[in-house]
C-alpha cells in the first residue's frame, strides 16, 4: 500500500498495524527528504535524535515541538516554489506560526480533507450554513487559521449562507429562509465550536427551529467552553434538544498540519484518517505511553512536503481510548483531546509581576 | 484605594493611612535584643512547625536565621565598626520581593531588621503555601516580641497598582527590588526621596566550573556526593533561582573533560529520579522547544536527554546566549583552564559554583575579570545558601548609614584658617 492508497481507500478502514507499517515507510522517506532539503531540520534531527535515520516504529521518528514554527520559518522548498504562507490565528500577544506551502502540499491537503469530509457528508455538495460572518474571508490576503479552515470547508457545500453579520450577531430571518429552502434534506452546518455555542445555539435555544437534517461540523477547541463549564456531552445534548441536531462531528486539527483533520466518530472519540496518526507521550520522558494514559499529543501526517511538519509534538493533552475497536465502524486509534497543557506557575527570582506605574 | 495589611495586624486600610501606620514605630539599635530574640524565635517556630517541615526551602531559611548565625552576624557587625565610624540604621527599608521565590523576602527583611531598620514588605496577593506559612509564623513571633521588634515590621499586599509603590518609595530610606530587569525598570518610575538609596537584584545568570582531572580523581562515592550537591543547587527552585547553575564549564584537556561530563550528568539524572523531582509538563515542553531553538541558534554539538535532564554541549562559548527555560537544562562547554572563561563572562553573571580549583585559580579569575562579572564564588552545593554578601553587596553594611566621628579635639594643632591668615 502507498500513500496514494491510504488517501484513496475509505478513511478509517485500515487496521492500525497495517497503517503503521505503511506510515513508517512513508514518514521515514519523507523525513529523509526533509533532511536533504531543510538544513535546519537536518540539524535538529541529527543533534536531538541521533540514530533516528532508520526508525523501527512511528514513535522513533524525530518530532518537533509545534511551537518551533512560531520562532522559525522552516522550509523544505526553494522560495520560488512557495505557493502560500499559512498563519495560525494566535491569541493576542503571541507570535503566530507560519507554515510554507508549495502547490503539491496544498493540493494534498485539499484532497485529504475532501476524503475525510466526504466520509461523513457523502459525495455530493450540500447546502451549507457557515457560523461566520462573510467578512472573515473577504480579504483573502489575510490567511489566518480561522479563515483558512473556513475556505477549506467551503468546497464541501453549495448555496452558502453566512449566518452571522459583521458584529457576529445571528441573522435569524435569513436563517429561517435557508431552512425553508433546504431544511427538508441534508445540509451542512460548519463553524468554530465557541461561535456555534454562543452565536448560534444560544440565540436559538427557545426558537424551536428544526435542524434535524443538518450535519454539524465544528472545531477550534473547547477551552472557551470549558471556562463556561460546557462539556462535549452537554454540547451535543443541548443542540439535540434545542434544534433536533443529532449528527454532530467535532474536529481537531491545526494550521501546522492542515488537511490532517481528526474527526469525531459517532462514539464521540476522534479518529486519525488513514494517512495520519497520533502518539501520546509522557510530557516528562517523552516516551510513548500506553492507551488509557494521558500525555502530550504528537500528530503525524504524510501530507507536509514543503515544510518539516510531518511529526509534531503539540501543546495539547490527550489520551488514546482504544485501538481498532470499531464501535462506530472506524479502525485505528480512537482518542480524546483533553485541552492545553496547563501553564506552569513560574518560580525564580526574575519573574516578578509587571507592575504598572503611573 | 484600599490596601491589605498582613502584619502586624491583619486588616484593610485606606492608602492614606499607611504613612501614619509606619510613623508609629521607631528604629532599633543594631542587633537590639528584641530583634535578635524575635529572629531566633521565628527560626525556631519554622523548625517546629509541622507544615513548614514539608518545605525544605523554609528549613534552609530557618537554619540560616538560627541563633549561632545571628551571633556570628552580630560579631561580624561589630568587626565592621571602625574607630571613626559608627554604623546606624538607615530608617525605613521597603522590600519588593519576587512573587515566586517565597523565602527571599525574609532574607532581606532579616538583615535589614537586625541592623535596626524598620521594614515594609510588599507581597503579591497571590501567595504560595510557603509564603502563607512564613507569614503565619512571623506574625506569631512578632506578636510575642518586645518593642521595638514588635512593631518594626509592616507587611502590605496589593496587586500591580502604582500608588502604594509610589507612596512607599517616597517614604522609605532604602528600597530593595528583587526581580527581573523589567521589574526594576518599572519600579524605578516611582521616585525615591533624594537621600534614599536602592538595592536591586535584577536578572542574573549563574554557572558551575569543574576541573576534569580533579573530578577523575574522585571515588565513586564522592562523585555521587558532588552530583547530589549539584542537584540541590540546580533543582530546588526548578533551576530558576538566579544563583542556580545553568552553564557547566569543564576545564582540562578535551578527552578528560568529555569523560568527566559523560560520567557526571548520568549521576545528576540519577538524583532527579531518586528524589522524584517532577517538572510541570509546561516547563518540560518549554525545555524541548528551547532545546530546538538552541540547536538552531547556537553551536550545539551534542544534545543528551536524560530523564528530567537535558545537556547541550557547545562547541564554543562565543556569542553565548543566556536565555534559559529552567527545569533541568544545562549548557556545557569545554575549556583548557578556568581563566579561559573570563572573556565570555559579563555583568549578568552572578554565582560561580566550583569544584577542583585552588584558591589561586579562583583569585586569578576574579583579578582577570576585574569587576566585569561574577559576584560570588562558592563550592558546588552552596549556590542557594544566602549570605550577607550577595550580588556584590555587603548587606550588613548596605542597610546602614555610616556616621563619621572625629572624637578627639586637638586644640594645639594649627587649623587651615590659622595658617591661611583668615578669610
Amino acid at each position: 500500500m502507498t500513500l496514494d492508497d491510504l488517501i484513496q481507500r475509505p478513511q478509517y478502514s485500515v487496521p492500525q498495524a497495517q497503517k503503521e507499517a505503511v506510515l513508517l515507510a512513508e514518514l521515514t522517506r519523507l523525513g529523509k527528504s526533509h533532511r536533504e532539503r531543510s538544513p535546519e531540520y537536518a540539524r535538529l534531527a541529527r543533534v536531538m535524535f541521533p540514530g533516528s535515520a532508520d526508525p523501527q516504529n512511528l514513535a522513533a521518528l524525530p518530532y518537533l515541538p509545534v511551537g518551533l514554527f512560531k520562532e522559525r520559518l522552516l522550509s523544505s522548498v526553494p522560495e520560488s516554489e512557495v505557493f502560500k504562507i499559512l498563519q495560525s490565528s494566535g491569541t493576542t500577544g503571541q507570535t503566530p506560526s507560519r507554515i510554507l506551502l508549495d502547490r503539491e502540499t496544498a493540493q494534498l491537503q485539499t484532497l485529504a480533507l475532501s476524503r475525510i469530509m466526504t466520509s461523513v457528508l457523502g459525495p455530493h455538495r450540500l447546502p451549507m450554513v457557515l457560523i461566520e460572518s462573510a467578512d472573515l474571508i473577504r480579504d483573502r490576503r489575510q490567511f489566518n487559521a480561522r479563515a483558512a479552515g473556513l475556505l477549506g470547508m467551503i468546497n464541501f457545500g453549495r448555496d452558502h449562507f453566512y449566518a452571522l453579520d459583521t458584529n457576529l450577531e445571528l441573522l435569524v430571518p435569513e436563517l429561517k429562509d435557508f431552512l425553508r429552502r433546504f431544511g427538508g434534506g441534508p445540509f451542512l452546518v460548519f463553524g468554530f465550536t465557541f461561535l456555534v455555542w454562543t452565536r448560534f445555539y444560544q440565540p436559538l435555544v427557545e426558537a424551536g427551529l428544526d435542524l434535524s437534517q443538518g450535519i454539524l461540523i465544528h472545531g477550534g477547541g473547547w477551552k472557551k467552553l470549558q471556562e463556561q463549564a460546557v462539556s462535549a456531552a452537554d454540547f451535543r445534548a443541548a443542540l439535540r434538544k434545542a434544534m433536533g441536531l443529532t449528527r454532530i462531528y467535532n474536529f481537531y486539527g491545526m494550521v501546522e498540519q492542515v488537511g490532517s483533520v481528526f474527526l469525531e466518530g459517532e462514539d464521540g472519540y476522534l479518529y486519525p484518517p488513514n494517512f495520519a496518526d497520533v502518539i501520546v507521550r509522557d510530557p516528562y520522558t517523552f516516551e510513548e505511553v500506553a492507551p488509557g494514559q494521558t500525555g502530550v499529543l504528537e500528530v503525524l501526517s504524510a501530507l507536509p512536503r514543503s515544510y518539516p511538519g510531518h511529526c509534531l509534538l503539540t501543546e495539547d493533552l490527550g489520551v488514546v481510548q482504544a485501538i481498532d475497536s470499531p464501535a462506530c465502524g472506524r479502525f485505528g486509534k480512537a482518542f480524546s483531546v483533553l485541552g492545553r497543557i496547563p501553564d506552569a506557575e513560574v518560580r525564580g527570582c526574575s519573574d516578578v509581576i509587571a507592575t504598572k506605574v503611573g | 484605594m484600599q490596601i491589605e495589611i498582613l502584619l502586624p495586624q491583619q486588616g484593610v486600610i485606606a492608602l492614606e493611612e499607611l504613612p501614619g501606620l509606619l510613623a508609629g514605630s521607631t528604629a532599633a539599635d543594631p542587633f537590639h535584643e528584641s530583634v535578635v530574640e524575635a529572629s531566633v524565635d521565628f527560626s525556631q517556630r519554622i523548625f517546629r512547625d509541622a507544615e513548614a517541615r514539608g518545605h525544605p526551602e523554609l528549613l534552609a531559611l530557618a537554619y540560616w536565621m538560627r541563633k549561632a548565625e545571628v551571633n556570628r552576624l552580630s560579631a561580624q557587625f561589630r568587626a565592621i565598626q571602625l574607630d571613626h565610624r559608627t554604623l546606624t540604621p538607615r530608617g525605613i527599608v521597603f522590600h519588593l520581593p519576587p512573587r515566586n521565590v517565597d523565602t527571599i523576602f525574609v532574607y532581606s527583611w532579616f538583615l535589614a531588621a537586625l541592623t535596626g531598620n524598620r521594614n515594609v514588605v510588599r507581597l503579591s496577593p497571590q501567595r504560595s503555601e510557603s509564603t502563607s506559612i512564613l507569614l503565619r509564623l512571623l506574625r506569631e513571633s512578632l506578636a510575642s516580641a518586645a518593642e521595638p521588634a514588635r512593631s518594626g515590621t509592616t507587611i502590605v499586599s496589593y496587586h500591580h497598582e502604582a500608588e502604594p509603590t509610589k507612596m512607599l518609595s517616597a517614604l522609605c530610606d532604602v528600597r530593595v527590588i528583587w526581580g527581573g530587569d523589567q521589574t526594576v525598570e518599572i519600579i524605578r518610575r516611582s521616585p525615591l526621596a533624594p537621600h534614599a538609596k536602592e538595592i536591586t537584584f535584577p536578572d542574573r545568570y549563574s554557572l558551575s566550573a569543574i576541573r576534569a582531572s580533579a573530578y577523575a580523581d574522585l571515588s565513586e562515592e564522592k562523585r555521587d556526593y558532588l552530583a547530589n550537591q549539584f542537584f540541590n543547587d540546580s533543582f530546588w527552585f526548578d533551576q530558576l533561582a538566579c544563583s542556580s547553575p545553568r552553564l557547566v564549564v569543564w576545564c582540562g584537556s578535551g578527552s578528560e573533560t568529555h569523560a568527566a561530563s559523560a560520567d557526571f550528568f548520568p549521576r545528576v539524572a540519577g538524583c532527579v529520579e531518586r528524589r522524584r523531582y517532577v517538572l510541570p509538563a509546561a516547563v518540560s515542553m518549554q525545555k524541548l522547544r528551547y532545546t530546538c531553538s538552541a540547536i538552531l541558534n547556537s553551536p550545539v554539538e551534542e544534545c543528551r536527554r536524560y530523564k528530567g535532564l537535558t545537556v547541550l554541549s557547545l562547541a564554543s562559548l562565543a556569542g553565548f546566549q543566556r536565555s534559559h527555560p529552567g527545569g533541568g537544562l544545562f549548557v556545557e562547554a569545554h575549556l583548557e583552564s578556568l581563566t579561559d572563561l573570563a572573556p565570555f563572562l559579563d555583568r549578568r553573571d552572578q554565582t560561580l559554583t566550583w569544584f577542583g580549583f585552588t584558591p589561586d585559580d579562583l583569585h586569578a579569575l576574579v583579578r582577570r575579570l576585574n569587576g566585569r562579572a561574577i559576584d560570588r564564588i562558592v563550592p558546588i552545593g552552596q549556590a542557594l545558601q544566602f549570605h550577607r554578601f550577595w550580588d556584590g553587596y555587603d548587606l550588613l553594611q548596605e542597610f546602614c548609614r555610616c556616621v563619621y566621628i572625629e572624637s578627639t579635639f586637638q586644640a594645639t594643632r594649627p587649623t587651615p584658617s590659622d595658617v591661611g591668615g583668615g578669610s
